[in-house]
């Protein structure tokens, strides 16, 4: 037969085993979770941890695809408005060149009205072209915190826009391994950058040289003859270069002091004269502005027919220059569709993720019910049969 | 008088026997008590002759009721019991304070993804004060954490030693007193006495010894027992070894005889064997991990941060952290190789990189310092407490980026009308390199076939790329190299017969010597592992000053990115993994051994009830079987007092006769 001590001893061991028991179980249903620290589980705690980080990577990824798509129909809506302001300028130059307002004084009223209208809405573009959003410059690249377009003015009117932001987007990591751009830079977006062969509206009989030019936009060819030879000049002759009279005349190099160079075909020169030279694929929507600004007020001093052919021709240009807004604004579209399809991917991986933490780590309820009920009762088991054991002995029945 | 000699032997015998079970029952609950059993045999006489007639009972003695080799297993249980208990309750501390699970932002997991998490937000908004503040706060948060961690560990390991003394001042108590029960023990044997009280005692204070520190017993002659323990002997006979707990010469903690100075870690089993497991192994593993955890993240942030500006922009002044040593031997983490200081011009906006070589082996700091106060428009000095101090002169700013300079490094154009070169971009290269541009044609930029040959290696390497500068290139527009970097040409003239070239150093890495981040220039961390980990006070004071670009201007978020991409890079010295799930596998790691130990623990406990219940079985006191004992001596002793009365009577009656 056992000793005494061996009923206290598995009394005692089964009591603390069941109290232990009923201890962790009571942990879970007070938490609600089954993993507590990591050695209740340690390879679901493991899975939990990366979950858990996992859950406020996606979180900071879907925050930063938000800013991006922000920043992208913000970029949107302003290109929509200029292509608007743009449609309603080229609007009002079909009319002046389809001579609507008359011809002569009448005209050239007509001419400077549009002109002013033409000034606003300059105005207006490097207004939008300077947004802001949530403080941060938009369009000026990387740099967003200083103004990306700034403006030289004469008499209180721009004469030239100058693009001060950075030529490289801000990319962020919208997932893993993805990049996403936050801020735009405006040189791509207002301007062009496909030159084509430069296009002369003149009579000097000045053509296009081989060389690729520097010029964008537009500029004016200035055609002069001293008796002897022809000088070219693109900065109405404060810089003069001379043609020579022999050799090869196909690829003349006209610059000037700020580095620009517009190459030329002196081969057919026939007059003196000042030819407007367009670049096509280089127009910014600045520079197109001002330049219909000028040339609708007419300070060349050009006929109406020549100015009404010009003018028909710096129309053509702002639609380029608008049709390229366009092109730009559903490409931003499309790039907000791929933000919007990739957050709703991440969204569904943040889901799943968090049913799985769910299933993991959640207790289930019913089960502790019944397992603590169990365990209670063998503890009270224990407790009655340890009693009624050590309560008799043989003495109780000696006389 | 045979008969009354059987009566009296009877008697004495019976009141022997009530002796012993009276001892029995008084003991019951005695722990440790071994039931003692009085031992009789038949006595007998012999007259001359052959003839043996039968005398009585003879009391040969009261022995103790024991198996010897149960009691050895359970000495030996015991030991196993008391280290996993031990070891148990303390990776059950480490855990708790690792607090993963407490809730949702508490513990270094939570501390970790918050930190990246601020450093990819950063990179949205990199010159913004409250993001820039916000990576601050969470890169305050993970270093506190791993200071806090770090220094628990420290700690622990200290008390685990203050432990290992306190129990070996007990262990020296109790074996004193085992050779003093062996001397009495040895004394009262050798006069063929019983010392089975005495031996239950002694056998108490080894059980109690075997809790402490795994032993082995050896029975000698006269009821001694010699004790050892992991080759160490405690008790030889009646003298006992005081033993003491120290550092061996490898810096782990073990146990020697007192003042023998030879710390043996190879013991196992016990409070002092799970005390010795904890601190030479277990606390010192994770905190080896943690350290190299915290000294991974340090390095590499420190790496990226120091080669950055901020949105402040370069520097007109910088001052390194206070180092151990001017010697740079002394300094971890530097090794042969060149760092790189880009200086500019604020008035004519000329910028010019100069290379600063550093010695590992036999450098000084003062040495980098004069290599520095070289280069025109700096000045550099190191003060006693060993820091570094850089600073330009007036109109001249400092810093340490990596890519490409605005202009190239060689130009070698024959023609005055040649043209001029700029260089634009961010390099995002892998290698620090040479780019030689070779021309090829004769002409002018813009017209013609005029090409640019591109190779690495200075014109030795790889043929990269061949870039158009003829016709259809609009002299001034930027080309792309493909690596992050642009180059444009103005207008002028260019002839390959004439050799013209150019070529553009372009820095990856420009610190390949770790010198940078050692001295403590433009880090964002101080401090080399977790206990000293925190941020840069420079950075605390000014958040601008957080090196989000790579670009001049300070306008990229560059470096924000590849910040925040330390958080997926793999390091070698994590076992290949990222620091968030190196530090998983750790938490992980102290969960499993803890959940282990449990288990084991239970195991061992289940163990020593079986032994302890087999125990009582063999030598523990049954209430009843004594009850039932002391029955049957005492009718013997009434038989026996009858006997003698009836003895009495007969030889009165026999008197009567006479």
């Amino acid at each position: 037969m056992s000793g005494l001590n061996a009923l206290y001893n598995n009394a005692a061991f089964a009591l603390r085993l069941h109290a232990a028991a009923m201890a962790v179980l009571q942990e879970q249903a007070s938490t609600g979770s089954r993993i507590n620290r990591p050695s209740d589980d340690p390879a679901a705690a493991s899975r939990l941890l990366g979950l858990s980080s996992q859950q406020k990577y996606l979180k900071a990824y879907i925050s930063s695809i938000d800013s991006a798509v922000s920043t992208h129909e913000m970029a949107s809506t302003v290109l929509q408005q200029m292509a608007s302001a743009l449609t309603e300028s080229i609007v009002r130059l079909t009319q002046i060149v389809s001579g609507t307002y008359g011809e002569g004084q009448e005209g050239q009223n007509a001419r400077d009205r549009t002109a002013a209208e033409i000034n606003d809405v300059l105005e207006q573009m490097v207004a939008l072209a300077n947004t802001k959003y949530v403080d941060q410059y938009i369009f000026g690249g990387n740099n967003t915190a200083d103004i990306p377009y700034a403006v030289q003015r004469s008499g209180g009117e721009i004469t030239a826009v100058a693009y001060c932001g950075s030529s490289e987007n801000r990319s962020i990591e919208a997932a893993p391994g993805v990049l996403a751009s936050i801020s735009l830079a405006g040189e791509n977006l207002f301007s062009s950058d496909s030159p084509q062969t430069p296009v002369f509206y003149g009579s000097t009989g000045a053509k296009a040289g081989t060389g690729t030019s520097t010029i964008r936009g537009q500029v004016w060819l200035t055609v002069t003859f001293d008796g002897s030879s022809y000088c070219l000049s693109i900065d109405d002759g404060a810089t003069q270069i001379q043609v020579p009279t022999e050799g090869d005349l196909s690829n003349i190099a006209v610059s000037d002091a700020a580095g620009r160079v517009l190459y030329v075909d002196a081969s057919n020169l026939t007059s003196a004269g000042v030819e407007k030279v367009t670049v096509p694929g280089t127009e910014d929507v600045f520079t197109a502005l001002i330049n219909l600004r000028d040339l609708l007020r007419n300070s060349r001093g050009f006929t109406d027919a020549m100015l009404a052919d010009l003018i028909k021709h710096s129309s053509d240009s702002l639609e380029s220059v608008k049709n390229s807004l366009v092109e730009k604004e559903t490409l931003i579209g499309a790039r907000v569709n791929f933000l919007a399809s990739l957050k709703d991917n991440l969204e569904n991986i943040q889901f799943n993720q968090q049913q799985e933490a769910a299933m993991i780590q959640e207790a289930d309820i019913a089960q502790i019910a019944i397992d603590l009920s169990r365990r209670e009762n063998l503890y009270q088991m224990s407790l009655l049969v340890s009693g009624k054991l050590m309560s008799m002995s043989l003495l109780d029945f000696l006389k | 008088m045979t008969n009354y000699s059987i009566g009296l032997s009877g008697l004495t015998a019976a009141q022997r026997a009530f002796e012993a079970i009276g001892n029995n029952i008084a003991n019951a609950a005695t722990e440790g008590y071994h039931r003692q059993r009085l031992e009789l045999s038949p006595a007998f006489s012999q007259n001359p002759g052959s003839t043996v007639f039968i005398g009585g009972v003879n009391v040969e003695g009261i022995t103790r009721i024991i198996d010897t080799l149960l009691e050895q297993e359970l000495l030996r249980q015991r030991s196993v019991l008391a280290s996993l208990s031990q070891e148990t309750s303390a990776l059950g501390t480490i855990e708790a304070a690792f607090g993963e699970f407490a809730d949702e932002e508490s513990g270094l997991n939570a501390a970790m993804d918050n930190f990246f998490t601020s450093l990819q937000n950063l990179s949205a908004h990199p010159s913004e004060s409250i993001w820039q503040n916000q990576t601050v706060s969470a890169a305050q948060t993970l270093a506190g954490q791993f200071r806090y961690l770090g220094q628990m560990l420290t700690d622990m390991k200290s008390r685990l030693k203050f432990q290992a003394e306190t129990c070996a001042d007990t262990i020296n108590l109790l074996t004193s007193q085992v050779a003093e029960l062996n001397s009495q023990i040895e004394r009262i044997k050798m006069v063929g006495g019983d010392a089975n009280s005495i031996s239950d005692q002694r056998d108490r204070y080894i059980a109690r010894l075997a809790e402490l520190i795994a032993v082995e017993t050896i029975e000698r002659e006269n009821g001694v027992i010699d004790v050892s323990s992991g080759g160490l002997p405690l008790v030889t006979g009646a003298s006992a070894n005081r033993i003491e707990a120290g550092y061996a010469d490898t810096g782990r903690l073990g146990i020697s005889i007192l003042g023998a100075s030879t710390y043996t870690t190879a013991i196992e089993g016990g409070t002092v064997g799970g005390l010795l497991t904890l601190h030479n192994r277990i606390v010192a593993g994770i905190q080896e991990d943690l350290n190299c955890l915290a000294n991974s993240i340090i390095q590499q942030i420190n790496q990226y941060h120091a080669a950055g500006i901020g949105s402040a922009g370069s520097f007109t002044e910088l001052s390194g952290i206070s180092l151990k040593s001017d010697q740079l031997s002394d300094i971890g983490c530097v090794t042969d190789g060149t760092f790189y200081i880009r200086l500019t011009n604020t008035v004519s906006g000329q910028v010019s990189r100069h290379a600063i070589t550093v010695n590992a082996a036999s450098g000084t700091l003062n040495d980098v310092a004069a290599s520095i106060s070289l280069i025109p428009g700096l000045r550099a000095s190191v003060n006693s407490l060993n820091q570094l101090w850089i600073q330009a002169d007036s109109n001249y700013t400092f810093d340490f980026l990596p890519g490409a300079l605005p202009e190239p490094t060689m130009v070698s154009f024959a023609d005055v009308s040649a043209p001029s070169v700029a260089v634009a971009g961010i390099y995002t290269g892998t290698e620090n390199d040479t780019l030689r541009f070779t021309v090829r044609g004769d002409g002018s930029v813009g017209s013609g076939s005029l090409q640019l040959e591109v190779r690495s290696r200075d014109g030795s390497g790889d043929l990269l790329t061949v870039l158009n500068i003829g016709a259809g290139y609009a002299a001034g527009k930027p080309l792309e190299l493909g690596n992050g970097l642009t180059v444009a040409l103005s207008v002028g003239s260019l002839s390959e017969s004439s050799g013209d070239s150019f070529s553009i150093d372009v820095l990856a890495d420009s610190d390949s010597s770790g010198f940078l981040a050692a001295a403590g220039l433009n880090v964002f961390f101080t401090g080399t592992s977790a206990a000293d980990m925190a941020v840069s006070r420079r950075i605390e004071a000014n958040p601008r000053q957080i090196a989000v670009s790579l670009g001049a201007d300070g306008h990229d978020n560059i470096n924000s990115l590849r910040l925040a991409a330390v958080r997926d890079k793999t390091f070698s010295r994590l076992d290949s993994l990222t620091c968030s799930d190196f530090y998983r596998k750790m938490a992980a790691g102290i969960g499993e051994e803890l959940s282990v130990r449990q288990t084991q623990q239970t195991t061992a406990e289940t163990v020593l009830l079986d032994l302890t219940n087999r125990q009582s079985e063999i030598s523990g006191v049954d209430i009843n079987e004594q009850a039932a004992e002391l029955l049957i001596f005492e009718q013997m002793f009434q038989a026996m007092a009858q006997y003698l009365n009836t003895i009495k009577t007969s030889l009165s009656n026999l008197m009567d006769i006479l």
